[in-house]
């Protein structure tokens, strides 16, 4: 290099931290998909611990240095409290699938809609444009408590921020892009007890913003075909779904290890269950739900206007059945299905209350 | 249960403006565009504290959510939301865009400094994610700009953790060393506010860190390792963009800020100096540069010195460009030996 000079004397080298590492001699291959967080998985790289004492931020497996400061008075650093065995398959799709709502949408498709239909939809653009970022908001702040040594989950997690933060801003886009404009809020995610902002505990949080919230938005998403006018929405719909079906995995991938290794927290968790099905269909969480502002406007999307308004709510019936059913089966995956077989839960009473 | 109650449509026809049309251009559909009318209007004050998107009508009586940064000046950066999508663009994946197999074994010494070299990184990367995303959830969502570039930001980061920790476990190594952590305690510990955080995680880690990567990509033994640090680079100089758009932003628009931030330096940078004694970092750097341990006795220590000038270099140039004042007297003796008029 032109700018370094030849000393005359060579420099005192300490060279004692050469002995420091952590396991030597690891060579991880790539596997079809490229080198993945699950190729790297080797030795005790691989072995994330039950409890972690890590407190100084130390990459698992690097060599300790006593006179580190600590960092992190970490509140997860209990193994069960977030992690889930496909965590770091979950983390490569998401970044494979990661898209842009500027030049991946097909925004030249969108067309002027009769007025009602426009409003209908700006208010559920407005609706998502508020909820989607909870789930960037939340689950930030829960990173923040993570130790390092459940990196894997901490990832998907700094994944979903993206993912959320994306949805903000496509729902905001598709507002702004016809003639529309934003309409009125519904300040469903204000910060009220039993909300997912308030959460004390991880699995509690997750139960409320992965198992339930996104689990019925993932439902309206995956049926947004029903409701689309264009390619352009279409395509909002397919690609959010894609990413919402990432968020709910891990919600339902991490309760069920939390169901395998943790049995002392099970009554815990169907208490979480118990609050969340309390709103399933109540207040203004759930698009799909009984809050008037967006209720009716998913009607009047689903049926083609105001006029056809009926046959959009029986559309949206039909949305709210499924929203339930995936409910359970999501529930039942986890390890908690005992709950639909004994009575606790109310959900499968609402479902055939909804079907009959 | 009544499936649905008999519509009202008490929403409809509720919209602060309406009418609003706005078409992709060259680069698409972005966040910067959608900035037109109310919708593009930006207050110095942020008071709502539901999730009430900017130009949205609120719903009045909600609870609040609980934002502390609710002031611009505690926030903003012009350039967010170009930066954010310019992120979005730009985005890799270290298990299939990097060149994997281009790496071959390298001598032991060798070897072993990279692998310190990223332990190290990795857990610059750590702090960044933990930095970040503690202040996050505390933005107003009135700023949405900003919020959504940090989005990407940890994203960018939880990358950098991933890669740094695949090379090093890649080529017949291992993690190294953990680091010190005072300088990562010292950018945790920064509650006074976001842009104190700011401060201390870009202005100071940050030009460090991209001083680091420039000089590695120079050295890299391979083309796995040149996109590696190429493209960190690449999202580190967004992160510095935002922070030093928003550093200059502050300063114009709060009371003394400069000075502020000049104390904040100055208890930094004893901080940072501490830490360069620590012999690890600067040990492998030279080692890399030097091709080995023996050449790290002699140019490879004295590139090493020639990065803490660039460093500084560069450092003292954005305090310079954001007009805060510093004394090099008051500088210690660690870094002011890098000062240009000090060579």
């Amino acid at each position: 290099m032109s700018e370094a000079v030849q000393l005359d004397a060579g420099h005192d080298l300490d060279l004692g931290w050469m002995d420091q590492h952590g396991p030597w001699d690891t060579k991880a291959e790539q596997s079809k998909y490229g080198l993945t967080l699950a190729d790297i998985q080797l030795g005790e790289y691989g072995n994330p611990p039950v409890e972690s004492d890590n407190q100084t931020g130390r990459p698992r497996g690097a060599a300790e240095r006593p006179g580190s400061y600590r960092i992190g008075n970490y509140a997860v650093r209990t193994k069960s409290e977030i992690w889930l065995d496909n965590a770091s398959f979950l983390y490569e799709e998401a970044l494979q699938r990661q898209w842009s709502s500027a030049t991946d949408i097909p925004w030249h498709t969108i067309e002027p809609l009769p007025d009602d239909i426009e409003q209908a939809q700006c208010t559920m653009d407005t609706f998502l444009t508020e909820v989607e970022f909870v789930a960037g908001d939340v689950p930030a702040r829960w990173i923040a408590q993570t130790t390092p040594d459940f990196f894997e989950a901490r990832n998907v997690l700094l994944c979903q921020v993206m993912d959320e933060s994306r949805h903000m801003d496509v729902f905001r886009k598709r507002a702004l892009a016809n003639g529309g404009g934003l309409m009125k809020a519904t300040g469903g995610t204000a910060g009220v007890v039993g909300s997912i902002d308030l959460s004390r505990d991880f699995t509690e949080m997750s139960s409320r913003l992965h198992i339930s919230g996104e689990g019925a938005v993932l439902t309206i998403f995956r049926m947004g075909e029903l409701m689309a006018y264009n390619d352009a929405e279409k395509a909002i719909y397919r690609l959010c779904a894609q990413d919402e079906a990432r968020h709910v995995a891990f919600g339902v991938m991490h309760m069920r290890y939390m169901a395998e290794t943790a049995p002392e927290r099970h009554e815990e968790i169907h208490c979480y269950l118990d609050e969340a099905e309390r709103g399933i269909l109540a207040g203004s969480q759930n698009p799909a739900g009984q809050f008037p502002t967006t209720s009716e406007s998913m009607a009047i999307l689903l049926g083609g206007g105001k006029k056809h308004f009926d046959e959009g709510r029986n559309k949206l019936i039909a949305i709210r059945r499924r929203q339930l059913s995936e409910y359970i089966k999501r529930v039942r995956s986890a390890g908690f299905g005992d709950r639909f077989d004994n009575g606790r839960s109310q959900v499968p009473e609402i479902l055939a209350e909804i079907a009959a | 249960m009544t499936p649905v109650p008999n519509p009202t449509f008490e929403w409809m026809n509720q919209s602060r403006q309406w009418g609003v049309r706005v078409k992709p251009g060259k680069k698409g559909l972005t966040l910067g565009s959608l900035n037109v009318g109310i919708y593009g209007e930006i207050p110095t004050e942020w008071h709502d504290q539901t999730r009430n998107p900017r130009g949205a009508i609120a719903r009045k009586g909600m609870p609040p959510v609980g934002y502390a940064i609710r002031e611009k000046a505690a926030i903003w950066a012009d350039c967010a939301a170009d930066l954010y999508e310019e992120a979005i663009q730009r985005r890799w994946a270290p298990a299939t865009d990097v060149p994997w197999d281009t790496i071959e074994p390298l001598p032991d010494d060798v070897e072993r400094a990279v692998c310190q070299v990223c332990t190290e990184l990795s857990q610059y990367a750590n702090v960044d994610i933990e930095t970040i995303s503690s202040w996050q959830h505390q933005m107003a969502y009135g700023y949405h700009e900003v919020k959504q570039f940090l989005a990407t930001a940890t994203f960018d980061a939880g990358r950098h953790y991933e890669v740094f920790r695949k090379r090093a476990l890649y080529n017949g190594g291992g993690l190294g060393l953990e680091s010190p952590g005072e300088v990562n305690r010292m950018i945790l510990e920064s509650r006074g506010g976001w842009t104190e955080a700011v401060t201390y995680l870009f202005l100071l880690r940050g030009s460090y860190a991209m001083t680091i990567l420039r000089y590695l990509e120079r050295f890299a033994h391979n083309d796995a390792e040149r996109f590696i640090y190429g493209h960190v680079i690449q999202d580190r100089a967004r992160h510095m963009a935002y922070a030093l758009d928003h550093l200059k932003y502050s300063i114009a628009h709060v009371d003394a800020q400069s000075t502020v931030l000049a104390t904040l330096l100055f208890i930094g940078d004893r901080l940072f100096a501490r830490e360069l004694r620590d012999p690890v970092m600067r040990e492998a750097l030279a080692i890399i540069f030097g091709g080995g341990v023996e050449g790290a006795r002699t140019h490879g220590m004295a590139t090493w010195e020639a990065m803490m000038r660039e460093f500084m270099a560069r450092y003292e140039g954005a305090c310079e460009w954001l007009r805060v004042p510093r004394a090099p007297d008051r500088i210690p003796e660690e870094m002011r030996r890098f000062l240009p008029e000090a060579a």
